[in-house]
């Protein structure tokens, strides 16, 4: 896929009450950011290095029902002040409509190009569990649209309101490759980068339901 | 350059541009109606499309370089589905059939539409013209027809084919059917889903033809206006009566509907329940061509253009 002319999607490019060219409803993420506020106080860090007009995707860890890629796409999305994405939406009415108007994706590879390459800033969560697998088909999307993949890690608690979004800078592979090769390890390379990122928070982090206990306060994604 | 469908109001649009342009010698064009508005290099052939020797002995004897085929019947735009279906089968097979026969044709335009990705479940939300054709509708099956058999022709004589994916196309004199449901006292749309759809302006469709015909296309883009829109935003622009519809309220309302002269066909009643968007990227980067008007622009003119003025005759002669 060719790279795109970078667009410049602020949040005042899409008049109050209507919605951008991927259905997103600019008021409703707003309400719907306000309301994650309640259940989240999010602190975001190392959005430094995010590219302030081209797209990127980041991939986070993901614990089930955390539902981490969304709170992660409001916080960053409230920090930037750029509307943010999130892939995994469903494709069936009413919860499919109403992830895409809140910036939901499909979890599909020529969806996340076609945003990436509109110059979106797309997050994706790893697969469920302690840093689960992280899919190399996405990461495939980003490289053939010309744009960096960024590891972030998520620490929230289901008792507590503190979170936290660290991102980290773009993961590069080790060696260069010119087939599918490199989709994957950099797949693998971000893994360990979240995890590292991970380890840096010091949280308690075993990827068992000991995290859900509310002894520190704070849970691995 | 030879036009069919220049009677209809985008193919004169797309004659009056063509007209104004340098690089563009003789013109002619052939529809089964007379053109919309005046054309002063033009020369227009009234033939209907099963008149199949007619239009071959006419695009034969002009041979033109490029042809630019804006001949489609929208279901339920000037025609009931089935006949639309129908037309617009006998006037590609014949007139892109004729062109084949030129020996100067270098050449070939056609329009098609973005209904052509389909609004299976699944499919993606914004289509770029790399996505698979999986058509849901019978227009999206038509254009699709129109796409294959321009393809054909280009591989079987050597000539580049181009076609312009459009977007619903919306005009003040642009016979659509949904400019003409969103047009009603009262706009029916999904109370679960209401998803977002893009449309383009008649004028920006026109000047993506003649753009791709200067360039010499040669691959499908789509053409959309930037921007989305719902039926129920489109309602309140246009302080229309938004009507909520869930389930089978909508064949209810399809039935009152067409009694009141808006028909809902397929595509139509897709867009407003699975949505229609498509990427607009390659419009830029290939065409260089970017839409005057955006989606929603689109539609608050809609509702500013005015309606049929009927004028009785000064003098009554019967």
């Amino acid at each position: 896929m060719e790279r795109a002319p970078v667009i410049d999607l602020r949040l005042g490019d899409v008049p109050a009450g209507m919605v951008d060219d991927w259905g997103r409803d600019h008021s409703l993420v707003t309400t719907m950011t306000r309301l994650a506020n309640v259940r989240w106080d999010v602190s975001v860090g190392g959005s430094q290095y995010l590219p302030r007009r081209k797209g990127a995707l980041i991939v986070v860890n993901a614990r089930r029902f955390a539902l981490a890629p969304i709170f992660a796409a409001f916080a960053l999305g409230e920090t930037l002040h750029r509307p943010v994405r999130f892939v995994g939406r469903p494709d069936t009415a009413p919860v499919g409509a109403f992830s895409r108007r809140i910036g939901g994706l499909l979890d599909h590879p020529d969806e996340v190009a076609g945003a990436l390459a509109g110059g979106q800033l797309v997050i994706t969560g790893a697969e469920h569990g302690d840093i689960g697998r992280v899919d190399h088909a996405l990461v495939g999307a980003a490289l053939s649209v010309g744009v960096s993949v960024y590891p972030g890690a998520t620490v929230s608690s289901p008792l507590r309101r503190s979170a936290r979004l660290e991102i980290g800078p773009a993961s590069k592979s080790l060696r260069r490759r010119r087939g599918p090769l490199s989709e994957l390890e950099l797949a693998d390379r971000i893994r360990a980068d979240i995890a590292m990122l991970l380890d840096e928070l010091g949280e308690l982090h075993t990827g068992t339901p000991l995290d859900w206990l509310p002894l520190t306060g704070l849970g691995g994604a | 350059m030879f036009i069919s469908g220049v009677g209809g109001e985008l193919g004169t649009l797309v004659a009056s541009l063509l007209e104004a342009e340098d690089w563009v010698g003789a013109l002619s064009g052939i529809d089964a109606d007379p053109p919309r508005r005046r054309l002063n290099r033009t020369v227009f052939h009234r033939i209907h499309p099963d008149e199949h020797d007619r239009i071959v002995s006419t695009v034969v004897d002009f041979n033109p370089h490029v042809l630019v085929h804006v001949g489609v019947w929208e279901p339920d735009a000037r025609a009931a589905p089935r006949h639309a279906a129908a037309l617009t089968d006998q006037a590609a097979t014949s007139i892109i059939g004729a062109a084949a026969e030129c020996s100067a044709l270098e050449h070939v335009v056609v329009r098609s539409g973005i209904e052509i990705y389909g609004r299976a479940r699944g499919s993606l939300t914004r289509p770029s013209e790399s996505a698979p054709i999986q058509p849901t509708s019978d227009w999206g099956r038509t254009v699709a027809a129109i796409e294959r058999t321009a393809a054909q022709v280009g591989e079987r004589v050597g000539v580049s084919v181009g076609a312009l994916r459009l977007a619903p196309v919306l005009g003040p004199h642009v016979p659509s059917p949904l400019g003409r449901l969103l047009r009603m006292p009262a706009v029916p749309f999904s109370l679960l889903a209401d998803p977002p759809f893009a449309v383009i302006e008649d004028r920006d469709a026109a000047r993506a033809f003649v753009t791709a015909a200067r360039i010499g296309l040669a691959e499908p883009v789509n053409i959309v206006a930037p921007g989305a829109i719902t039926a129920l935003q489109a309602a309140r622009r246009g302080r229309r009566i938004p009507v909520p519809l869930v389930g089978p309220d909508w064949r209810i309302a399809r039935t009152l509907s067409h009694l009141a002269g808006a028909p809902i066909p397929d595509h139509v009643a897709e867009a407003l329940h699975r949505g229609r968007l498509a990427d607009n990227t390659r419009m830029r980067t290939l065409l260089g061509f970017e839409a005057e008007t955006s989606t929603t622009e689109v539609i608050d003119r809609l509702y500013h253009w005015p309606s049929i003025v009927r004028q009785p005759a000064r003098v009554q002669v019967a």
